[in-house]
């Protein structure tokens, strides 16, 4: 009995709460519930690992992408990229779908609002490659988007956005509710 | 006592990327919402991140691929995968034209890992903004609605 407690134990380890932060260059954000975090980890489609609906490409950066966490085998969902402008982690993980990486970052760690295994991606590093930043969203986007090139960031000039709030307005109450709001207010 | 090693070496293991899991048929009404924003704090408490306070800035991360999240009534949180047959939930055109509304989902639950991932395959209701809170909390962030008189 004493060798399968033991065993148990041992085996156990890998599913007890462990600190990823060693070695970790995560840059702080200061946001109240950020862990610095560098871990090993498969790069998924998120879907596919919880339906089985598995298309070729993962979705080519327009599913959401998790990181299966080699330790222990979790699933961290990243939410966000290392961008502050707004934008997701897919894109930066979609051209490592099905790889192993080492990711930088920062989890997110609020157990009472339901912020468990969420992240921010900071770097990724491919067997035998250079680290890379999470930071290529705003370029890809502007590769997608030849039409809304100009002055001023990329979510005052995307066509869908700009489509909506001229049509619900910036609150989404009608442009009416906007122009009482904005007499009010500046 | 060898049935008792194979039960709990079994239990222990670890959970692979491939393994679909069981999925639960669930019924959920709630705002769809910005779960970066709603999680970090990065722009302000829980209850200024939603409804039409919020809604701008739901856009902007919707479209730049963040998660979008199903928030219920009771405050749980639902990270959406799929909705109907639109299946692009970083950035897709569906999940952004319903930023912010309340919306009635039929669909499966997967929870793993400490979050609840729902795939919606029905809709069943669309209420618009319900949520309508920028008298309390103004625009969240402020610079969402650009100052007309700069």
């Amino acid at each position: 009995m004493k060798h399968l407690i033991a065993i148990l134990a041992m085996a156990a380890s890998p599913l007890a709460a462990q600190d990823f932060s060693e070695g970790s260059e995560a840059r702080s954000w200061n946001l109240y519930a950020e862990v610095p975090a560098k871990f090993d980890a498969e790069v998924v489609d998120v879907l596919c690992t919880l339906t089985g609906d598995c298309p070729d490409d993962c979705g080519a950066g327009k599913r959401q992408l998790g990181l299966v966490r080699a330790a222990d085998g979790v699933l961290v969902l990243p939410m966000k990229n290392s961008q502050p402008a707004f934008t997701g982690a897919a894109v930066e993980l979609a051209p490592f779908c099905g790889q192993q990486v080492t990711v930088d970052g920062l989890m997110l760690d609020d157990p009472e609002l339901g912020a468990n295994n969420v992240y921010l991606l900071q770097t990724i590093q491919a067997a035998g490659a250079d680290k890379i930043k999470a930071n290529k969203w705003t370029k890809n986007w502007a590769k997608e988007h030849p039409e809304a090139k100009g002055k001023g960031p990329w979510f005052r000039r995307d066509p869908r956005i700009k489509e909506i709030i001229a049509t619900e307005g910036y609150l989404g109450l009608g442009l009416e509710e906007d122009a009482t709001f904005i007499a009010e207010n500046f | 006592m060898r049935s008792l090693i194979i039960a709990a070496l079994a239990a222990l293991a670890l959970p692979g990327a491939g393994h679909a899991a069981e999925g639960t048929r669930v019924q959920v009404t709630g705002e769809i919402i910005d779960t970066w924003c709603y999680y970090s704090g990065v722009m302000g408490s829980p209850d200024a991140v939603v409804g039409s306070a919020h809604h701008t800035c739901a856009l902007w991360c919707s479209a730049g691929g963040i998660p979008v999240g199903l928030l219920a009534e009771d405050g749980t949180v639902y990270m959406v995968l799929k909705v109907e047959d639109d299946a692009q939930a970083a950035g897709g055109d569906t999940l952004l034209r319903l930023a912010a509304h309340t919306v009635e989902a039929d669909g499966m639950l997967y929870e793993r890992d400490g979050l609840n991932y729902l795939v919606v395959s029905d809709v069943v209701s669309d209420q618009d903004i319900t949520n309508v809170n920028h008298n309390d909390y103004g625009n969240v962030p402020s610079f969402s609605i650009p100052d007309p008189n700069k």
